[in-house]
């Protein structure tokens, strides 16, 4: 038990500052219009071109919490560099927890904005896992991993968004 | 550079305290189902009731990330699209079906820093009894006067 828990502590430190691999996303119009309208916004300026320009956008702008969906409908296979480490800091941690029956929870979620994020934008993002940890509650144990995704506008290199989760596997 | 956004409100206008409109929105299944096309989260306890009662939840419920798309949307709707700086919370409770959600978004600072207009914000999404459902707070930069 006490080499077990030896062993998953020595595990968390090993993860924490490993890279997640780049993402490279595409920001297109289709998949920003479903999403504003998914998370309830009215606002025409993510529907409408004209509304977007008025308003002081290049381009028609995304909701605040997009950059957590964008890879979703916007990361194409063939624009990839392939630099995905395998096995995943994440998997390698939480894969045999929750193959164990553990409770996956998303504990926190944050954004830093340096830029509006607008239709038309080319994003890189780079992630890695900041933290690793466990805590005892209530006879369980929570591991916690701590991912962050730094996204930079590929044609200009400047920051664009910082999006930072913490994954909680209850087992 | 950071471009400015959507002019809804301005710093000047901002006092410590003030709230913004409260978005209220009573849960359905079809929102969830919406949101998981939307997102690509297709995780089967929020739109599969039979997997849902077989992991021993008493139905579907919502995606975390709806919630705070929902405190994101009544967010914007207050200080402008493409303003905010941060948003960050924490997930308290799940969210039911049928439950009515209401924002609660409060003023709490109002500072300057290296000529940027800057407002604080303390954000809620509780139900109907009171019970908070995700916490958090945001910053979102104000043009001045003019």
């Amino acid at each position: 038990m006490a080499d077990g828990a030896a062993a998953q502590v020595e595990l968390l430190k090993g993860v924490i500052g490993k890279s997640t691999g780049t993402s490279k996303v595409v920001i297109e119009r289709g998949p920003v219009e479903h999403f504003a309208s998914a998370v309830r916004s009215t606002s025409p300026i993510y529907h409408d071109p004209a509304a977007a320009s008025a308003a002081g956008f290049d381009s028609i702008p995304t909701p605040p919490t997009w950059p957590f969906v964008m890879e979703f409908s916007g990361k194409f296979a063939e624009m990839q560099s392939g630099d995905a480490p395998s096995p995943h800091p994440l998997s390698t941690v939480l894969g045999p927890l929750l193959a164990g029956g553990g409770l996956l929870l998303h504990g926190e979620q944050e954004f830093i904005y340096h830029r509006p994020i607008v239709v038309g934008d080319v994003l890189i993002g780079e992630g890695s896992i900041i933290d690793a940890y466990q805590k005892e509650s209530k006879g369980k144990t929570m591991t916690f991993m701590v991912s962050e995704m730094n996204w930079k506008d590929e044609k200009t290199g400047e920051p664009v968004a910082t999006v930072r989760n913490n994954l909680i596997v209850r087992a | 550079m950071r471009t400015m956004g959507e002019h809804k409100l301005s710093f000047d206008d901002v006092a410590v305290g003030d709230e913004a409109p409260v978005l209220t929105h009573k849960l359905t299944r079809t929102d969830l189902v919406k949101y998981a096309g939307a997102s690509g989260d297709f995780n089967p306890m929020h739109h599969d009731e039979p997997a849902a009662r077989a992991a021993g939840q008493p139905s579907v419920f919502g995606h975390g990330m709806f919630s705070m798309g929902l405190l994101g949307t009544a967010l914007t709707d207050y200080v402008g699209i493409g303003n905010l700086t941060r948003f960050s919370v924490r997930f308290a409770r799940q969210t039911w079906p049928d439950e009515v959600l209401s924002s609660k978004i409060v003023v709490t600072a109002r500072r300057e820093e290296g000529g940027r207009k800057l407002v604080d914000l303390a954000v809620t999404l509780a139900n109907a009894e009171g019970e908070q459902k995700v916490v958090g707070e945001a910053t979102a930069e104000l043009p001045g006067p003019g």
